[in-house]
């Protein structure tokens, strides 16, 4: 029902916007939304965190790129090569990591992350290098292209819809809930027979999937792309996203997303200063907000609404 | 009690441990225990603080791998098995300190419960088709027949980290009950609660073993131990110190000697 209204939400602004540089900042933020969906899942339901998030929407966005600009594919072949691709390689960077527990994650994306960026820049002869890459042809259907804003606009809203409805029902099926029971209690899910291990890595992949599309879409609209849109920075920004927005919550990556995308549009003072703002906020919602700006102020509301609905000490029988 | 100790020792045992050491460091938790649980039965594990107990639990649910000695569950050795594949054959377990999934309902719970007796996977869940919803009906209505048997389906939506503690301890039962156990074990499931919880504790664990479960308890309350338990095994210091029933617990002078000296 509120994917429905969003649906019509999503539609209505596309007809009612004209600007141009609206359309490029709202199909920005589809984007960066996309990308934190993919990494709350990870963070808030799996309770695992990824500093590199960035290059699996590097992975996307240059697997596409080479595929079609250097050897002319269609972009909707290079769509489930650039997905498929980015899948394995999260795979076999989560093999490892996720057998262990704790923060091993972290650490090893944190490494994965900087050696994709460095790859991408060192290897010019495919990726262009440090000037980046251009020609990227536009998406088409049959004989539409869709490179003006608001097609673009209405492609990158209609997979966020669409990414919102598969993370929200997977949420609330039984491999939601072991998720979240993994991120509640690891002990208690493996003694309900859970493999915690096989699904932290199913979820690492998911993520990386959902990373990779946000990578194509980008690649296709922008027609351009540089390696320092896939830098740390750009994965510290993903989980700035998250942790404002909110853990496990699906709709708090769309407002993380947009206030991520929107405060450096706004305050350009910002930009020499972006990481210690990031450090600083994330420090701050930690403290303050744990649970993110959308989860803190419901749980606050709800908590002044209760308190009579509280049971009593003793059991009924 | 005895005559069903007798009509079931013919049958072979659910659980049996063979010579278990364990060590943490310089530490022997656990030093060459052997004991056998017959199905059916309840078997209660006593012992003074730091006896082994839990440590026991751990090692016969696969958390972890014993130093020595051997596990056979149905006539299978388990030992080196993960615990979720031991969870699948039907071992279940509680927690000493109660391990519920404190941001979920209390549905939700029990809910995951049942995981390794579902299927729905990822795709499964994105498309939902017919058997999904089918299999979530499903799972939802045992859920809730779990929960009237442990008296807690009056607070299904509650988050179950607003339970009162001992509610919070029967919810733990459900939650291993929903795993389809053929052997469940407690960890002092009775501490925390009052004596009127730990009446209806008493009646539910009868239950329990009346719809087919074996049932191996860690406890310290003596009254409910000795009036539940078919078999009691008395562990202290990591070493099997008596085993027998109740009865001979009651009179064993070791026993006595050991708790009488620890006091
Ligand atoms: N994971 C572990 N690491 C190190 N030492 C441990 C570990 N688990 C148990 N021990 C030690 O092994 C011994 C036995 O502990 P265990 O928890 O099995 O005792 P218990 O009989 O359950 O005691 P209690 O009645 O206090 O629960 C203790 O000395 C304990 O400190
Ligand atoms: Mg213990």
């Amino acid at each position: 029902m509120r994917n429905i209204l969003f649906a019509v939400a999503i539609l209505l602004a596309g007809l009612g916007i004209s600007s141009p540089y609206h359309f490029q900042l709202l199909t920005f933020i589809g984007i960066h939304t996309l990308l934190a969906l993919g990494l709350n899942m990870l963070m808030g339901y799996a309770g695992q965190i990824s500093l590199g998030h960035a290059a699996f929407y590097g992975i996307g966005a240059y697997t596409t790129a080479i595929l079609t600009a250097h050897f002319n594919w269609s972009p909707w072949l290079a769509l489930p090569a650039a997905l498929f691709l980015a899948v394995l390689i999260a795979f076999l960077v989560a093999l490892p990591m996720l057998k262990l527990s704790g923060y091993y994650l972290g650490m090893g994306t944190l490494g994965f992350g900087m050696i994709t960026y460095v790859l991408i820049r060192e290897w010019s002869g495919f990726t262009g290098g440090d000037s980046g890459l251009v020609g990227i042809p536009p998406l088409e259907i049959g004989p539409v292209s869709l490179s003006s804003g608001r097609a673009c606009f209405y492609v990158v809203w209609g997979t966020v819809v669409l990414g919102f409805i598969v993370c929200e029902r997977l949420v609330n099926s039984r491999v939601g809930r072991a998720l979240r029971a993994i991120h509640d209690s690891e002990q208690a899910a493996c003694a309900m027979g859970i493999n915690t291990a096989q699904l932290k890595i199913s979820v690492f992949m998911l993520s990386a999937f959902l990373a990779a599309l946000a990578g194509f879409l980008y690649a296709h609209l922008v027609s351009f792309i540089s390696p320092n849109t896939f830098d740390f920075l750009t994965s510290i920004r993903i989980v700035t996203m998250v942790v404002i927005g909110g853990m496990a919550s699906i709709w708090g990556s769309l407002l993380g997303a947009t206030l991520i995308t929107l405060l450096p549009e706004w305050l350009h003072i910002f930009s020499d200063y972006e990481m210690v703002v990031y450090g600083l906020v994330l420090m701050v919602i930690m403290i303050f907000l744990p649970q993110g700006l959308t989860r803190g102020l419901l749980d606050i509301y709800e908590r002044s609404k209760r308190r009579a609905g509280v049971p009593s000490t003793t059991a009924k029988g | 009690m005895s005559d069903r100790n007798a009509e079931l020792g013919s049958l072979p045992p659910l659980l049996r441990v063979e010579s278990v050491s364990k060590a943490f460091g310089g530490i022997q938790a656990l030093h060459e225990v052997s004991f056998e649980v017959a199905p059916g039965t309840i078997h209660a594990v006593i012992g003074p603080n730091g006896a082994g107990k839990t440590t026991l639990f751990n090692i016969i649910t696969g958390a972890y791998p014993p130093d020595e000695g051997g596990v056979v569950y149905a006539q299978q050795e388990v030992r080196g098995r993960k615990v979720h594949e031991l969870v699948s054959l039907g071992i279940a377990r509680t927690f000493q300190n109660v391990e519920l999934f404190g941001n979920m309902s209390v549905l939700e719970n029990v809910l995951v419960g049942q995981h390794v007796r579902t299927r729905c996977g990822f795709l499964g869940a994105i498309v939902r088709g017919p058997w999904v919803r089918r299999e979530e009906r499903q799972m939802r209505e045992y859920s809730m027949e779990l929960l009237e048997f442990v008296g807690l389906d009056g607070v299904a939506d509650h988050r179950s980290s607003d339970l009162p503690f001992g509610w919070q301890r029967f919810l733990e039962i459900a939650r291993a009950l929903a795993t389809r156990p053929h052997l469940l074990l407690l960890d002092e499931p009775a501490s925390g609660l009052n004596a009127v919880e730990t009446h209806r504790l008493g009646e539910l664990l009868e239950e329990i073993r009346k719809r087919g479960v074996t049932l191996v308890l860690v406890e310290h309350d003596m009254s409910l131990t000795m009036g539940i338990s078919d078999r009691i095994l008395v562990l202290h210091q990591g070493k099997k110190l008596a085993e027998g029933t109740p009865r001979e617990i009651q009179a064993n002078e070791a026993v006595i000697s050991a708790y009488l000296g620890k006091e």
